[in-house]
């Protein structure tokens, strides 16, 4: 007989049990972080919303942790078969293209992902980047909600994550958390900065802002319990070795090198211009087949 | 031998109505034959409207009276969905099509033990022809004609001792109008005439006297139903490729309407794969179109949609979803007046059994079906899978490529085995020496003082150069040294400069490729 029926699905419980209301959550695999989330972990079944200045400041380092987890994790309980493989993670629009390499550098299996994205407009297949750049930000995003709105009511991906540039409404967000209450993984929304001062149905929000090279700061803006004043410090998996004056040196030298290079480049180009130009002007002192 | 008799009392309204677009089907409707009514549903026959009274008067007794034509071919074509549906439960199925009793006979005495009995088979059976959306009236006996005969005189013969006794059986055939006899319909008139209300009335006169004065056929008939003479039946056969064609009502300007139309043909495709005991791989929906004048060439005569499914389904509901998503992309070239649906082939096997609590198996399943619709949806190229390929060109080290949505749900089992064999190694020392963000374009930076800018500031140069250089044998040589850089406020950006000046690019060769993220 099953005596933790839970194990199985968190809605379930024995008629003679009480229902228990744990949060499920996915570890971040920051401990710092972990403390101060509730459920200690990024929660499953309820959107995450992640502020961002700019895309680039550390964020797929700050997830790669939870991300690793649900790829590896084993969803069928103790008493399912043999586990082979993990489940997969479905990005939607995100800002930039992905390269495989640093996702394996992060412990991250690329072909587990899935990349969606919304379709460019109509009748613009030849808009340049810039101007469908602009497009997206102006049209709304039906596209991309609708196929989040999809993935996470079908709860088979193991996580999520959408970047959602434009404005979103709030209604569109409370439709966004109350399909992800289906969806048993953790569940990521990134915005833009400006988002702050609008009310959002997310359960857990947090703003990102660069703590310098490496490190991130986490200012928690809402959360199941009391509010957090100070932001976190994260150290991130690093992406420079060296110490920061070596960092300086190196950089300067490399710098110099550069320079020197080009300078090197412009006196040949320069050079070669020249003689061009007097066998140009002296064809009798030129090279002699000129004639 | 025990008999299933099914009766369509409203086949030809119902087959009319799975023509008409969604906003059409609340009015109450009646078919007319030669400008008098021949049949009228409930709602048209509470305003008045019976058969045999003339278009007018129907007209004048209820003005939003919808009415069609009666088509012998229209109800044919939904009776053999029916039968199809039918064959799904015993492979002996013969039918009868004849207007006004049309009806199916089924000998279910070798199935019973399978399908658990017959009052779950007869369950099964309305389950299995809901979705067709007929009126039934099922009545069951030892002979075929006498289930016939049954169901169509009443509705609630569908279990009882006739359905095993021939005696039962025969006393409720004493007891049956006269008028239920085919043979005997022109003569009503005169059998009424004698004073014939019931059969049993109709079997105490001399045989032979009945025999000249009407037909043999009335008392073979008779015979027939009562058992004591055999009957020879023409057995139902699937046929091996699905082809259905319903003419809508009004022409369909939205693909909602066409919609309409296609879920009664999805619904049929589904039956018939159910009598194959297979499942549908793909299918193909056909829209006639309406010329605009007669000799108008520019519009095509149909538009073909080709739905493969990465996993046959026999699932009604979600065809129709992908189906749905499909045609909302479809531009229509013109209104669409007739739809025919095809399907070549079947895949044997039953679906798998579905899983009541999340398993691993379940999730592929559902990653596939969720990756279908998506692609269905938005376009195939916008659901990519990122595969890895070994090359130092960082913009070719990652190739997008078209979801395959078979594979997306076993991606996972697979990858996971082959992970260690395929991966590249990280780094050496533990960092992370890659951007996750690629620009898709690298973006020209601005160079003041010898030092690169970027959004009005100078970037700091924190490590490099790294070099990459490759390519020379495909023509896309790249030379470049690379930076990592930090922005104002500490994001790191990778950067690169041209090793050797391109005189053709902008800028001083400093270029912006990536954002370690």
């Amino acid at each position: 007989m099953l005596h933790s029926p839970e194990v199985l699905h968190p809605s379930l419980w024995r008629a003679d049990q009480l229902g228990s209301g744990r949060q499920i959550a996915t570890s971040s695999g920051f401990a710092s972080l972990d403390a101060e989330l509730p459920g200690d972990g990024w929660p499953h079944r309820a959107l995450t919303e992640l502020l961002l200045p700019h895309p680039g400041l550390g964020e797929l380092r700050l997830l790669a942790p939870a991300l690793v987890a649900v790829a590896r994790v084993d969803a069928g309980g103790p008493a399912a078969a043999p586990v082979l493989g993990g489940r997969s993670v479905m990005l939607f629009d995100p800002p930039a293209d992905l390269y495989a390499s640093a996702l394996a550098q992060l412990g991250v299996d690329a072909r587990q992902w899935l990349v969606v994205r919304g379709r460019t407009p109509h009748g613009r297949p030849a808009a340049s980047a810039a101007r469908q750049g602009l497009l997206r930000q102006l049209l709304p995003q039906a596209d991309v909600l609708w196929a989040l709105e999809q993935a996470l009511k079908s709860g088979h991906v193991g996580a999520v994550i959408a970047w959602l540039a434009a404005p979103v409404k709030a209604d569109a967000l409370r439709r966004l958390q109350l399909a992800a209450q289906a969806h048993d993984g953790p569940a990521f929304i990134i915005r833009d900065l400006d988002a702050r001062q609008r009310p959002s149905a997310a359960p857990l929000r947090l703003a990102l802002q660069c703590g310098g090279t490496d490190a991130l700061l986490l200012h928690v803006l809402k959360r199941r319990g009391p509010p957090l004043l100070r932001p976190l410090q994260l150290v991130l998996p690093p992406v420079l070795s060296a110490e920061p004056e070596e960092r300086a040196q190196g950089s300067r030298a490399a710098l110099a090198q550069v320079q020197a290079r080009r300078a090197a480049f412009a006196r040949r180009r320069i050079g070669m211009a020249a003689a061009a130009q007097q066998a140009a002007a002296h064809p009798a002192l030129g090279f002699g087949w000129s004639r | 031998m025990l008999w299933i008799g099914l009766h369509l009392p409203q086949l030809s309204l119902e087959s009319f109505a799975s023509t008409l677009g969604p906003h059409q089907a609340d009015r109450p409707l009646a078919l007319i034959e030669e400008h008098r009514v021949v049949q009228a549903d409930a709602a048209a026959r509470e305003r008045g409207v019976r058969p045999g009274i003339k278009r007018v008067t129907a007209l004048a007794l209820a003005p939003d009276l919808l009415m069609g034509q009666a088509d012998y071919r229209r109800d044919a074509e939904a009776l053999q969905a029916v039968a199809h549906a039918a064959l799904a439960f015993t492979p002996s199925v013969s039918c009868n099509d004849e207007p006004g009793r049309a009806g199916l006979r089924l000998e279910v005495q070798a199935s019973l033990r399978y399908f658990g009995g017959l009052p779950a088979l007869l369950q099964r059976l309305k389950e299995a022809l809901a979705p067709l959306g007929h009126q039934l009236q099922i009545a069951t006996a030892p002979t075929a004609l006498g289930a016939a005969l049954l169901a169509q005189w009443r509705s609630d013969l569908a279990l009882g001792p006739h359905s095993t006794d021939l005696l039962q059986l025969r006393r409720w055939l004493d007891e049956a109008p006269v008028w239920l006899l085919g043979p005997g319909r022109e003569h009503w008139e005169a059998l009424q005439g004698m004073g014939l209300r019931n059969l049993s009335d109709l079997r105490k006169l001399p045989r032979s006297g009945v025999a000249r004065r009407f037909s043999p056929e009335l008392l073979n008939e008779l015979d027939r139903a009562r058992g004591d003479m055999p009957e020879p039946h023409a057995w139902i056969t699937l046929p091996p490729r699905f082809d259905s064609r319903l003419e809508l009502f009004a022409r369909a300007d939205t693909s909602e309407q066409v919609l309409a139309g296609a879920r009664m043909l999805l619904a049929r495709l589904v039956a018939w794969a159910q009598a194959g005991h297979g499942r549908i791989p793909g299918f193909r929906l056909s829209m006639h179109h309406e010329q605009r004048h007669r000799s108008d060439t520019s519009t095509t005569a149909s538009t073909e949609l080709a739905v493969a499914l990465a996993e046959p389904a026999a699932d009604a509901g979600y065809l129709q979803q992908l189906l749905a998503e499909r045609l909302g992309r479809l531009p229509l070239a013109a209104p669409a007046l007739e739809l025919s649906l095809h399907c070549d082939s079947l895949v044997p096997g039953a679906a798998p059994n579905a899983e009541l609590f999340p398993t691993r198996a379940s999730e592929g399943t559902g990653l596939t079906r969720l990756v279908e619709r998506l692609q269905a949806r938005l376009g195939r190229e916008q659901v990519c899978s990122l595969r890895p390929v070994a090359d130092h060109r960082p913009e070719r080290a990652t190739v997008a490529e078209p979801a395959d949505a078979a594979a997306a749900g076993k991606a996972t089992t697979l990858a996971a085995l082959d992970s260690r064999l395929l991966l590249p190694a990280p780094s050496i020392d533990g960092r992370v020496s890659r951007p996750v963000w690629l620009l898709p374009e690298p973006l020209p930076l601005a160079e003041r003082a010898g030092q690169p800018w970027f959004e009005g500031r100078p970037l700091q140069l924190l490590a490099g150069p790294e070099r990459i250089e490759s390519g020379w044998w495909d023509g896309d040589l790249v030379t470049r040294d690379y930076f990592i850089a930090s922005q104002h406020d500490g994001a790191l950006l990778w950067l690169f400069c041209e090793r050797v000046p391109q005189p053709k690019s902008q800028g001083n060769g400093w270029f912006l490729h990536g954002r370690f993220a």
